[in-house]
């Protein structure tokens, strides 16, 4: 493990699909988050977008923000979507961007994969594309997306940076990064910081 | 962070009290956890 990270970047990927896993094949059962439609609601996305999604596109829905809230995608943008499990913003990204845009999600997940393209299969949205891959190692070409959209991801990654900088790599000069995460107002203690147990509970 | 790996005009969004009500609030609310949006630009 490299010496500047807290935690092992692997064995905590190991965790996060342990976890989502659960709120994929499982998610009306109790987690420490809300999910689903009442969390779509609480964040503030726009009831008509949310409204319009069948329950399979929402209900594992487990972000911890809005990443459309201080910029909305314009019509035929290309929009990754990092961390997009079982694809809840991707597909309010691709009711933004329309279908002469593109939504590619990717997410490390199989069961959330196995979700998401049955989702967009089912909702005919042949401008949405669910890929197999890390946020530090995005499956996409350098310089491709106008915009990339995240929600409550890059705290469960160890190196943050890396992903940061890959981000860059896909984002077009002049692209956006919008994206919903958690911040902490109080510090965390530094033995807490190394306990991967609660990086994701 | 975001500025150390090149981004500009980081603007962030108003705290979202993603935790409340649900069984992580305890510990959210001891480390003043919330959720925020975030908006970045690739510089050109």
């Amino acid at each position: 493990m490299p010496e500047d990270l807290l935690v092992d970047p692997e064995t905590l990927r190991e965790q996060v699909r342990d976890k989502y896993r659960e709120v994929a094949v499982d998610p009306h059962r109790s987690f420490h988050f809300h999910t689903g439609r009442q969390l779509a609601a609480r964040l503030g996305y726009e009831p008509r977008a949310v409204d319009a999604l069948p329950d399979r596109a929402v209900e594992s829905f487990a972000g911890v923000g809005n990443p459309f809230s201080l910029r909305r995608l314009e019509p035929g943008e290309r929009v990754v979507d990092v961390g997009s499990g079982a694809g809840f913003d991707s597909f309010i990204a691709a009711g933004q961007v329309g279908e002469s845009g593109h939504v590619v999600g990717v997410d490390m997940t199989p069961e959330m994969l196995t979700k998401s393209r049955a989702t967009a299969e089912a909702l005919g949205f042949d401008h949405v594309e669910f890929r197999d891959g890390l946020a530090e190692s995005l499956p996409v070409e350098d310089g491709w997306a106008d915009a990339v959209i995240s929600n409550g991801v890059i705290n469960l990654c160890a190196d943050k940076q890396a992903v940061f900088t890959d981000i860059r790599r896909v984002l077009k000069p002049g692209g956006s990064l919008q994206f919903a995460d958690i911040a902490n107002g109080r510090p965390v203690p530094p033995e807490a910081l190394r306990d991967i147990d609660l990086w994701t509970g | 962070m975001l500025e150390d790996v090149g981004f500009v005009d980081v603007q962030i969004g108003p705290a979202a009290d993603t935790f409340g009500g649900a069984t992580g609030e305890e510990k959210a609310r001891a480390y003043e956890v919330y959720g925020y949006a975030f908006l970045a630009r690739n510089p050109g």
